[in-house]
Order: structure tokens, then C-alpha cells, then sequence
């Protein structure tokens, strides 16, 4: 039979294709911050990482406020691994921009592109924490990370961002995933995310 | 989406028959999907592009801020367009 371009493999979804160096750059992060904290890996991306043919510049990373200790040890390993911060050398200084629920981007030594959007996230922000709440695992390879629920992104992009790319991207998933997309969970996802409108 | 079989260059072939002739590029983002679905073959294209844009990215920035200051350098431009 004919191999299709992705499977799932009990909640996991599995997309048949290679390892580019953008997911290994993602991978190469998410293989330190996972020692210090959770995450959710959200917008562009997930578009990207099941086929959808633009250029991004940045991969958006979720995570949920931590302590300074901890940010201290995450901010040296990444150091250590050769990331460097946008807005700043010292972990002490970057940690303001955490505790103001501030977005902070980290790319490779020497190179600007492309980065992470690293952003802090606590209940507060009700619509990012409910995604982060409620992870889809997605494998490329032997690379396996979590990202929303598809029918969420969908109409995050549809309802929140709607940028041009955002329509773009929410029809590639429509039409890439229209095998497994459940139209039940975009009635119970919908209220949820007209809410960010109302969020600052 | 059909699939129908006719000879190219001497070899039977699939290929899918479209059911709406596109127009705009939702229409052609739609094909593509929609054809990527059952073509697992068509993220080589996707691969390379992405790669390209990574390594001009790298190649423009060089050139731009140099390796010795390219952390200040590079917050000086990033202050410049309004990133940081």
C-alpha cells in the first residue's frame, strides 16, 4: 500500500517525511528545556512541521512561568549549547522579562535566524494555558514533540491572528488533516478562544 | 480527490484529477494539501526550501554583523527595527 504522509499511532500523530535542520534546531532546544520544564510548541510551526511550503523566521515555544532558580540553570544550559538570548547575556536581567509575562527570543551563536520565541505563559492567559492543557504529540522521525490540538490551532489562526499566512496555514491543516479533524471539538474549542478577544 | 492512471514518458502513472480548476492561492494551497496527503514525496520540496532560507539567512547576517561583535551588532539592528 502507499505510504500516506501521516498515520496515527494511538494519540500520536506521525508525519512520514525527513528531519530538516529547522526541526533539528527546534529539537536541539526542546532536548534542554525539557529538563527544566514543560512546553507547547505553537503557530507557525505546526503548520510548517506537516507540510505546509512558506518561510518562517521564527519557531513560537510556549512554557509556564517558572522560578528564577530554575530559569537561571535553563538560561546557562542553553548558553552552554550555544544559544544566545536577544535580550540579554545575563539570566538575572532576562528573568524581568519572564516575570512581566514578556515574550524572549534565543537563536544559535552567530545567527539570527532562525529563533525561538520563547513566552511565558501562567493562568492569566486563559486561552494559551487551556492549549497547553491540552497537548496533541506529533513525531517526525525520532523526534517527538507536543503542539495544540489541531482543530485549537485551526481556529486560532482563523479567529485570533487571521493575518493573511494565519488563513493560509489554518487551510493547509483544514484540507492536510480533513481525515481526523473532528468537527465536534471546533464547537467546544470556539468559545474558548473567543475569549482571548476579550483578554488584553 | 480521483486518481487516474495515464502514460508519461513511456511509464503508466498516477496522478490525481482535480474536481475544481484553482484560481486563487487558497485554491493552489488547497491542491497542494490536499495532493501532499497521499504523496509523502512532496516534502523533499518543502525540505529543500526550507533549508535554502536557513542557510541565506545565515550567509545575509554574516556579511551584515560579522562573527567577532555579531551579539551587539546584531541587538543594535534588532533595537534599529523595533524587535527589541
Amino acid at each position: 500500500m502507499k505510504q500516506k504522509a501521516y498515520e496515527i499511532d494511538n494519540d500520536t500523530i506521525i508525519i512520514n517525511r525527513d528531519l530538516t535542520n529547522l526541526d533539528l534546531f527546534l529539537k536541539e532546544f526542546l532536548d534542554i528545556l525539557k529538563k527544566y520544564s514543560d512546553y507547547l510548541v505553537v503557530s507557525g510551526f505546526v503548520s510548517i512541521s506537516t507540510g505546509r511550503t512558506r518561510g518562517t523566521e521564527d519557531i513560537d515555544v510556549l512554557f509556564p512561568i517558572m522560578n528564577k532558580e530554575i530559569f537561571d540553570r535553563l538560561f546557562k544550559n542553553l548558553q552552554e549549547k550555544k544559544f544566545w538570548c536577544f535580550q540579554g547575556d545575563n539570566a538575572y536581567d532576562v528573568y524581568g522579562y519572564i516575570k512581566k509575562l514578556t515574550n524572549i527570543r534565543f537563536a544559535k551563536e552567530n545567527q539570527l535566524y532562525p529563533n525561538i520565541e520563547f513566552i511565558p505563559i501562567n493562568e492569566t492567559r486563559r486561552t494559551k494555558y487551556f492549549e497547553f492543557a491540552h497537548p496533541q504529540k506529533i513525531k517526525i522521525k525520532n523526534f517527538e514533540f507536543k503542539i495544540p490540538p489541531i482543530e485549537f490551532e485551526i481556529l486560532y489562526k482563523e479567529i485570533i491572528l487571521a493575518s493573511k499566512k494565519d488563513i493560509e496555514d489554518a487551510r493547509h491543516l483544514r484540507k492536510f488533516f480533513s481525515d481526523i479533524i473532528n468537527n465536534k471539538k471546533f464547537k467546544e474549542y470556539e468559545p474558548i478562544i473567543k475569549m482571548k478577544l476579550g483578554e488584553k | 480527490m480521483e486518481v487516474t492512471k495515464i502514460k508519461l514518458n513511456g511509464t503508466q502513472q498516477e496522478i490525481m484529477k482535480i474536481k475544481k480548476i484553482p484560481i486563487d492561492n487558497l485554491d493552489y494551497l488547497e491542491l497542494y494539501a490536499e495532493e501532499l496527503k497521499n504523496n509523502p514525496k512532496l516534502f523533499e520540496q518543502q525540505k529543500m526550501l526550507i533549508e535554502s532560507q536557513i542557510i541565506s539567512s545565515h550567509s545575509i547576517f554574516k556579511k551584515m554583523f560579522g562573527n567577532k561583535n555579531f551579539k551587539e551588532e546584531a541587538r543594535r539592528y534588532l533595537r534599529g527595527i523595533g524587535v527589541l
